[in-house]
């Protein structure tokens, strides 16, 4: 667990769904953080297929960008900036518009 | 229209917005994160609460200038706000914003202090999820209270390196090894220079021998002269190969820290046109003022690491430097006293002149292999920009090259391969990185929604 316990009081988790898996999350954190939390650490492909990750961790790179869904569809948001929310549908893969 | 609109909410932003308060003018600070503190202090999460945070003494005036800022009522803050436009317009700067403030905002000036970014360095298999920036990791120890990774293998020229790898140990996680590629016997020769003037400023080599001690106590293998050579993994990191005394070793490593110095964002100095110079010693660009923080533009204040990287204290004594010129160019009462200001500022360049040269990473690069991706967003490798190069007038610039390949032409806007073309380029011509004419930075400056573009 990458999470640092000693001192840290978080709010109750909930879960956010990443490529069809359910993980948790607690709320005030970064989809980015989450993620590495839950060691995944893939958040795209390039295109060749080779998978990237979180670079820069502060919203600069633009490495971190995953899909989103959102009322009115799939949007691409950086994950690092983006705080979970409960329900949240996250797809690493590009997804149809 | 407000009378100031400060982007980055970092030290050097928050020390200028006490003075532009305390002049009563109207200030509103606009940063990408959800709270003010810049990355130095990037804050957790409001819903989470951090026995001791940042507790450290090198911290206390950053955290005293940062609850300073949050109680004042006085401040339009304008948090997890991205700023992807600025122009000059008369006598007064529109700014686009998106996010959590999205829109429009009109400033009678603008200081820009938006900080900077670990230098993205090209090297084989750095494009494996799991190797990140130095700042990357810090950061999600900072804020998100997690590490990264077990094990972690931090490496580069920079002794940022050194804090960091404290800071894991005092979340209770391991180091599996510091690789630093310049030797121990380097260090000391381009220290010595600028060891008696730093002395006037004495408490960060302080910190930084405390550091080393702390590592040697907890069994933490610094390698200095650890030459790393690139990442290998099957679809995530999973080793990191270096050079040490001849062999070429490979160590198990989850997640890479990787720091081999910073660049000052440099995007909307750019953008509305202020001059700038490419950056002592590694590169990026750093925004040119005069002595009271004004740049080439009127109405255009810049202060810290937009100025050239030189740590959050140099950023503070900027800041109020800054915030000093605002509140007496628009005809205010500053709080506080310029000279003084400019005295604190110059004191503390020994220091920054001392770590420039220790941290220098010109000569112990990493080496790119032509497969190596020097573009991340629109995957373009080595081979394929010195092929193109090798087409074009040995006199191209930097656009010439990006118009050909798309070098530059992604997401970022050439954050992370700007600095490395233009210092092939360099290298290529015989001359100075400063005389490559750099991209043509356009808006906008950040990702946007079409709905945000058309307002």
């Amino acid at each position: 667990m990458s999470r640092i316990v000693d001192g840290v009081t978080r709010p109750a988790p909930i879960t956010v769904e990443i490529d069809g898996a359910m993980i948790p999350a607690h709320p005030g954190e970064t989809l980015a953080a989450a993620m590495v939390a839950t060691e995944i650490y893939r958040m795209r492909d390039d295109r060749s297929g080779a998978p990237r990750g979180l670079l820069c961790n502060m919203g600069t790179c633009s490495e971190c960008f995953v899909w989103i869904a959102m009322e009115d569809g799939w949007r691409r948001r950086r994950a690092c900036l983006t705080p979970v929310e409960d329900g949240l549908r996250i797809a690493t893969h590009e997804v149809p518009l | 229209m407000i009378d100031i609109a400060i982007i980055g909410g970092g030290p050097a932003g928050q020390a200028a917005a006490r003075q532009t308060l305390a002049a009563g003018l109207s200030t509103t600070m606009i940063d990408e994160q959800a709270r003010p503190g810049g990355q130095i202090l990037r804050q957790p999460p409001a819903a989470f609460a951090v026995k001791g945070w940042m507790a450290g003494r090198l911290y206390r005036p950053l955290r005293h200038l940062l609850a300073q800022t949050e109680a004042d009522t006085r401040l339009d803050w304008r948090g997890s706000t991205s700023v992807a436009g600025i122009e000059r317009i008369a006598d007064h700067f529109r700014l686009t914003l998106s996010g959590a403030h999205g829109g429009t905002l009109l400033a009678r000036r603008v200081l820009i202090a938006a900080g900077c970014y670990d230098m993205p360095v090209a090297m084989p298999g750095w494009t494996l999820p799991g190797v990140m920036s130095a700042g990357a990791v810090q950061t999600m120890l900072k804020s998100q209270q997690l590490v990264a990774g077990q094990p972690i293998v931090l490496l580069g020229s920079h002794p940022l390196l050194l804090v960091l790898a404290m800071q894991i140990l005092d979340a209770g996680a391991e180091v599996a090894a510091v690789l630093m590629p310049q030797t121990y016997g380097r260090t000391m020769r381009a220290a010595l220079p600028h060891l008696a003037g730093a002395m006037f400023a004495p408490s960060p080599l302080i910190a930084a021998g405390a550091a080393m001690a702390r590592l040697r106590l907890a069994g933490v293998p610094l390698m200095m002269g650890a030459r790393p050579i690139g990442f290998t993994g099957d679809g995530r990191l999973e080793a990191v190969d270096y050079a040490w005394r001849g062999r070429t070793h490979r160590i198990a490593a989850q997640v890479a820290a990787v720091s081999y110095g910073f660049l000052p964002q440099s995007d909307l100095p750019r953008q509305v046109g202020a001059a700038v110079r490419w950056a002592r010693p590694a590169g990026g660009w750093e925004t040119l003022c005069d002595g009271a923080m004004r740049s080439s533009v009127p109405g255009l204040y810049v202060a810290g690491e937009t100025t050239g990287v030189a740590g959050a204290d140099a950023a503070m004594a900027e800041g109020e430097i800054a915030g000093i010129a605002i509140a007496l160019d628009a005809g205010a009462q500053p709080a506080s006293d310029m000279a003084r200001a400019q005295a604190r500022r110059a004191r503390l360049q020994p220091f920054i002149d001392l770590l420039r040269a220790v941290a220098d990473p010109r000569d112990v690069w990493p080496q790119a292999t032509p497969e190596t991706l020097l573009c991340r967003c629109e995957d373009i490798s080595v081979a394929q920009v010195e092929a193109t190069m090798a087409r074009l007038s040995p006199m191209a610039d930097a656009s010439a090259v990006k118009h050909r390949c798309r070098i530059g032409m992604g997401l970022c806007q050439g954050r992370s391969c700007e600095h490395a073309l233009v210092r092939r380029i360099a290298a290529a011509q015989g001359c100075d990185p400063d005389a490559v004419a750099p991209f043509r930075v356009r808006f906008p400056a950040r990702p946007l929604t079409v709905d945000e573009i058309i307002g």
